[in-house]
């Protein structure tokens, strides 16, 4: 089966090039011709997943992987993890710092967010040890 | 995108004269969809989708390209016509010449109707507040509502932010509220049938011509004609002159007025609003509200003209000499609105405002893609990345085609060569260096 996998890498703290990633990953999905809706939703996530590990982690990975049944991002970083994934996935919580909150971010909706608009979310992270995120999307009825 | 040459049976309104194009790649570098070409015979043609945002025409340096305008209207039978010009207009004639001097230079001009658009767009402001404030809260409201106003950007969205389409409110526009309702009027007081009653729009903007004809958030357009501000603005100013005259054409306040200006459409609103314009900005924002930010704003004003319609290319005055008159006339009519909101909350009870039509849906919805479909996608895909790997990447149009990705986009689909590539022709082993 044909798939295509496409790599970006991300740096931490670099807001300025922030998000560059996601928009390349919008119009690659635009390109191959998925349904506005679907590239709708992994660009929320792709957005949400990239500002996480710019703001919170550290230098890391955003690897795209696309199949005709299934469209998946995984995203890691090597920055202080999360320590209590429960916690994060909360509407409103947040760990952003002061500044982060001045450029408009942290409103505490990142990964609520890409719960709420992925078909499935998988996170592999502690304490100190980076972050991995695991997010699927179904391509049509797949 | 692969959408380009199945939308042959679109009515193309801007055309390249071959004759003038000189074969530079300007006009191919703008165009924000993509869609121009610079073939072998050297000259510019549109292949792909057009949004009729005249990008082209602005940068071409030859003159070459041009708009088919609709002057299919009759002018001589004036008595049978209801002019409503855009707000803008009265910005073109200086500061000290007021709307309502305006509307009756029209009138000597020996239209039968003259119609204010401005009074219209104040009351349009507070139904776009009804609309907000009834559906923000909805579960999945999608934030921010944009607004249906300008028509390069509905087709901007329909062809290259689809996903958007939702964002739009179903409402009429203010100028097809005015022609719509003018014409109700004129029908029921005269008895003429309605037919016979043509709505003339004197517009900043060619993109309205092509929506009169190809409506997008309407099944048919109640207004009849539109012609630019430049053809018919020096007989116009002859018959502006400064004298008292007690006939009120002109009823709304500033609010109504700045309507023209980057800002005016959401002036007064109570709502978290921004004005963006420009072709550039417009895109760059719209792909924000794509990756679900700015979900915190309620309300966004886009205009592809820089400075809004002010910046139309068929206005005659400098846009920023406008916006200043504009202005003036603000300031002289005040922001207090004078439109009454429980006069508007009974129009909008009763759909006054509501569309007959959700925006864009129909012929330019896109089908789900089948598996195997997808598989050709991806295989395409693999083949335009291993052409990109080969490319110089110096973005320069020479090979005819707007930028390295969509050349190797075009020699993937069997458009072009990858001869086309002066770089590779020229140095074959330039790509080795990188």
């Amino acid at each position: 089966m044909a798939n295509l996998v496409n790599s970006f890498s991300i740096k931490a703290r670099d807001f300025a090039k922030a998000g560059e990633n996601s928009l390349q990953i919008q119009s690659l999905l635009k390109s191959i011709g998925f349904e506005p809706e679907l590239i709708r939703r992994i660009s929320i996530c792709a957005y949400e997943a990239e500002m996480n590990a710019v703001m919170h982690g550290g230098d890391g990975e955003l690897l795209v992987t696309v199949d005709p049944k299934n469209i998946v991002l995984e995203v890691s970083d090597d920055g202080p993890g999360i320590k209590d994934v429960k916690l994060a996935l909360r509407e409103g919580y947040s760990t952003a710092t002061p500044e982060h909150r001045e450029m408009g971010f942290g409103a505490g909706m990142g990964l609520p967010n890409i719960n709420k608009n992925a078909d499935s979310l998988a996170i592999d992270s502690s304490d100190g040890r980076g972050t991995r995120l695991r997010i699927k999307f179904k391509v049509g009825d797949g | 995108m692969t959408e380009t040459s199945d939308n042959t049976d679109l009515v193309r309104y801007v055309q390249i004269d071959e004759s003038l194009c000189n074969g530079c790649v300007l006009c191919m570098k703008a165009c924000p969809t993509k869609a121009i070409r610079v073939r072998k015979d050297r000259v510019a043609h549109i292949e792909g989708v057009c949004i009729d945002c005249w990008e082209c025409v602005r940068v071409c340096p030859m003159g070459a390209i041009k708009a088919i305008t609709s002057d299919t209207l009759d002018l001589a039978e004036k008595d049978n016509i209801i002019v409503s010009p855009s707000t803008v207009l009265y910005s073109q004639f200086g500061q000290d010449t007021l709307p309502n001097d305006v509307l009756l230079g029209l009138k000597r001009m020996g239209f039968g109707y003259i119609h204010d658009q401005s009074y219209t767009s104040e009351i349009f402001n507070l139904a776009i507040e009804l609309y907000i404030k009834e559906n923000r809260e909805k579960p999945n409201a999608p934030l921010p509502f944009i607004s249906p106003v300008c028509p390069v950007v509905v087709s901007l969205i329909t062809y290259r932010f689809p996903s958007l389409l939702g964002h739009i409110p179903p409402l009429v526009t203010p100028r097809e509220i005015v022609a719509r309702e003018g014409k109700g009027r004129l029908a029921g007081k005269h008895g003429t049938k309605a037919k016979d009653i043509k709505v003339l729009h004197i517009t900043p903007c060619p993109s309205k011509m092509i929506c009169i004809k190809e409506p997008v958030l309407l099944e048919h357009s109640y207004l009849d004609v539109a012609i630019g501000i430049n053809s018919i603005y020096e007989e116009l100013k002859n018959n502006i002159r400064d004298v008292e005259d007690d006939i009120v054409l002109h009823h709304s306040s500033g609010i109504g007025l700045s309507w023209g200006m980057s800002g005016g459409e959401i002036s007064g609103m109570e709502l978290k609003c921004l004005a963006i314009s420009g072709l550039e900005e417009t895109i760059h924002y719209l792909e924000k509200i794509e990756m679900g930010l700015l979900g915190d704003i309620d309300y966004i004003e886009f205009r592809t003209c820089t400075e809004g319609c002010l910046g139309g290319p068929y206005t005659v005055a400098d846009k920023y000499q406008a916006k200043h008159n504009l202005q003036k006339l603000i300031h002289m009519f005040g922001v207090e609105t004078r439109v009454k909101y429980s006069y508007v909350k009974k129009l909008y009870d009763r759909g006054w405002f509501i569309t007959d039509k959700s925006p864009g849906y129909g012929k330019r919805e896109l089908p789900q893609l089948t598996p195997s479909e997808i598989s050709k996608g991806i295989d395409r895909q693999h083949s335009i990345e291993e052409i990109l790997r080969l490319l110089p990447r110096k973005e320069c149009g020479a090979c005819g085609c707007p930028d390295c990705a969509t050349f190797a986009e075009d020699v993937v689909d069997g458009r072009t060569s990858l001869q086309s590539c002066m770089f590779l022709t020229l140095y074959p082993d330039f790509s080795k260096r990188f």
